[in-house]
C-alpha cells in the first residue's frame, strides 16, 4: 500500500498555480525527497498533505484519509515538521516536545520524550531554554516535536537547512534510523546532494512534477559513457570519470601510450538536475 | 478541556519567561495611571476625580489587555506554531479557550493592580461594596478586551495589522463611549456607534455606582451586555480562526 497518494493536485493562489496537477504516490517506508528550487511548490505540498492548506483541486490521500475530512484520525498518524523551527523560544526544550505531544494521548509522555531527546543527542541541553539554542539544535528540538506521538509519516519540511555540514549528517543518519524502524518520510529540500541520500525522488518546478525516480537512476544519467566506432562497429562503455581512466581506455583502442590522461567534463547531480529543469521549462515555453 | 488547560499553561509558563511582556502587561499600566495623577493634580479643585479616575483607568486596563493579547497570538501565526498546534492534533476551539483561560488570570491581576492603584492614588473613599463592584466591572471588561484580542488577530497575519484596529476600536471608546464627555450629548448616529463599544457599559456602571442612591440592579442590563461581549466574542473567534490556508 502506498503511503501517499496524490492525483491531479492544483493549488492556485490568485493568478499564481503554485501546484500544478501534480500525481505523486509514495511507497511505505521509504525516504521520499521532494527537490526544487525556491517557490517550486516544496512546502505548498506538504500543507497540502498535512490538512494545512485547502488545494483548488485534485485529491490527496495519506495513508488512506482525506487530510480534511478525515483530519482527526490522520493528524494521530503523521508528524510534522516545519521550515521554521516553530517552537516557543520561552520554554525548555522538554517543555516543548511535551506540549506538542501532549495533544494526542501518549502513554508515558515523559519516557517517550526522554527517548527522543536521546535518540537526538539532546539529552544534556533538555531543560535549556529553546531561545538560548543554535539553530540545528532548534531543528532537532523540532524534529523532536514531530515524532514524539510515534507517527507512521513524518513530513520534513526543509529540514537541513541553514545548518552546518556536521548537523546535516547527524539529522540523515536520524532520518535513515527511523525509515528502518519503518516510519516514513517525506521531506523537502532544494540542496540537489540531498538526493542521493532519500530512496526515491521527484525533482519540481514551477508546481509542476518534472521526473520522479530513484537517486541511482538519475545519476546514472550522468554517468561518462564512451561510446568508440571501430571499423563501423559502435562499442559503449561506462567508465569512471578521470582523466587517467578515459585515456587507459582509450589506450585499449589504440590511443598513444604516451596520452596518460584525458580529461572530460562530467555532470554532477545537481547540475544534472539543473540541467532537467531547464530542458523541461524551456520544452514547455515553446 | 484537557487541551485547554495544557495550551493555558503553556501560555503562563511561556509568558512567566517574558519579561518584556510581563512589564509591559503589569508595570506599564501603573506607570500610565500615575502619569494620570500628575494630569489630574493640575486640574481645579471643582472637577470631580471620582468620574474621571475609575473610567480612565478602565480604558488604559482594556486597550493594553487588547494590543498584548492580540500581538501575542499573531506571534503564535508568524513563528508557525499555532499552525504546528492545530497539525499535532489541538482543535481551534481549545486554542481559543485555552488561551482565553491563560490571559484570565493575567487580566484578573492586571485589573487588580490597577484598580488598587487608582483607589489608592486618587484617595478614592468607597466602601467596602462599592469597590467590589467597581473591581468587578474592570476585571469584566479586561476579559472582554483578551477576548477582541483574539478576535481582532484571527484577521491579521503579522503585528503590524493589529494598528488599524487602534484607530479603528480603541480611538472612537475614548470619544464615543461617555469616557470624556456624556455620550447623551453626541448626535445620534455617533452615540450607537458608542453603544456598539464594550467600554461604553463598563464606564456606565461606573459612573452609576457613584451615585448615592446606586442599586445593582439598575446596571445588571450592562453587566449582561459585558458577558455578553465575552461569549459572543470568543464564538466568533472560534469561526474566524483559520485552520487552513
Amino acid at each position: 500500500m502506498n503511503a501517499i497518494e496524490i492525483t491531479n493536485l492544483s493549488k492556485q493562489y490568485g493568478k499564481i498555480l503554485a501546484l500544478d496537477h501534480m500525481d505523486l504516490s509514495v511507497p511505505e517506508g521509504m525516504i521520499y525527497g521532494i527537490v526544487g528550487s525556491n517557490g517550486a511548490g516544496k512546502s505548498t505540498l506538504i500543507k497540502a498533505m498535512v490538512g494545512s492548506l485547502r488545494p483548488t483541486s485534485g485529491a490527496t490521500k495519506v495513508l488512506g484519509l482525506d487530510p480534511l475530512k478525515e483530519k482527526w484520525e490522520l493528524r494521530k498518524q503523521i508528524g510534522y515538521m516545519p521550515q521554521s523551527p516553530a517552537l516557543y523560544d520561552d520554554l525548555t526544550a522538554i517543555e516543548n516536545i511535551l506540549f506538542f505531544g501532549k495533544a494526542q494521548s501518549i502513554n508515558n509522555i515523559e519516557k517517550v520524550t526522554d527517548e527522543i531527546l536521546s535518540f537526538t543527542e539532546l539529552t544534556t541541553r533538555a531543560n535549556d531554554k529553546v531561545g538560548t539554542f543554535s539553530g540545528g539544535m532548534k531543528k532537532r528540538v523540532s524534529l523532536c516535536c514531530a515524532m514524539v506521538h510515534n507517527p507512521k509519516i513524518l513530513f520534513l519540511d526543509e529540514p537541513t537547512a541553514a545548518i552546518d555540514p556536521h548537523l546535516k549528517i547527524l539529522l540523515w543518519q536520524l532520518f535513515r534510523k527511523l525509515a528502518q524502524s519503518g516510519v516514513t518520510i517525506f521531506l523537502s529540500t532544494h540542496q540537489m546532494d540531498e538526493v542521493l541520500l532519500c530512496d526515491k525522488v521527484t525533482i519540481l518546478s514551477n508546481g509542476k512534477v518534472l521526473a520522479t525516480d530513484t537517486p541511482q537512476k538519475l545519476i546514472e544519467l550522468g554517468k561518462t559513457k564512451l561510446t568508440l566506432t571501430i571499423n563501423g562497429i559502435e562499442k559503449s562503455t561506462t567508465i569512471g570519470s578521470t582523466p587517467q581512466n578515459l585515456a587507459s581506455e582509450l589506450q585499449k583502442s589504440g590511443l598513444d601510450p604516451l596520452i596518460s590522461s584525458v580529461a572530460i567534463q562530467t555532470e554532477n547531480i545537481e547540475e544534472i538536475i539543473l540541467s532537467i529543469m531547464n530542458h523541461r521549462e524551456e520544452g514547455n515555453k515553446r | 478541556m484537557n487541551h485547554m488547560i495544557i495550551i493555558a499553561q503553556r501560555v503562563l509558563t511561556q509568558l512567566k519567561g517574558d519579561r518584556r511582556f510581563l512589564t509591559l502587561y503589569f508595570i506599564a499600566p501603573v506607570l500610565i495611571i500615575y502619569f494620570l495623577k500628575l494630569l489630574i493634580d493640575t486640574l481645579p479643585h471643582f472637577v470631580p476625580v471620582v468620574n474621571i479616575a475609575m473610567p480612565i483607568c478602565a480604558f488604559i486596563v482594556h486597550f493594553l489587555s487588547f494590543i498584548l493579547c492580540a500581538i501575542l497570538l499573531i506571534q503564535e501565526r508568524t513563528r508557525g506554531t499555532l499552525e504546528r498546534m492545530l497539525i499535532a492534533g489541538y482543535p481551534k476551539t481549545s486554542i481559543i479557550g485555552g488561551y482565553t483561560l491563560g490571559y484570565f488570570g493575567l487580566a484578573t491581576l492586571q485589573s487588580l493592580i490597577a484598580f488598587t492603584e487608582s483607589i489608592w492614588l486618587f484617595h478614592l473613599n468607597y466602601s467596602f461594596g462599592t469597590i467590589l463592584y467597581m473591581f468587578i466591572v474592570i476585571w469584566l471588561l479586561s476579559v472582554v478586551s483578551v477576548m477582541l484580542g483574539i478576535f481582532i488577530s484571527t484577521f491579521a497575519k503579522h503585528e503590524a495589522h493589529v494598528l488599524p484596529f487602534i484607530p479603528l476600536i480603541i480611538l472612537p471608546s475614548v470619544f464615543l463611549t461617555g469616557l470624556i464627555i456624556d455620550s447623551d450629548k453626541l448626535p445620534l448616529w455617533a452615540e450607537w456607534l458608542g453603544d456598539c463599544l464594550p467600554i461604553h457599559y463598563a464606564i456606565n456602571i461606573l459612573n452609576e455606582i457613584n451615585h448615592a442612591d446606586y442599586q445593582v440592579i439598575d446596571t445588571l442590563a450592562d453587566f449582561a451586555i459585558l458577558i455578553g461581549y465575552i461569549f459572543g466574542l470568543l464564538f466568533l473567534a472560534s469561526f474566524t480562526l483559520k485552520e487552513t490556508e
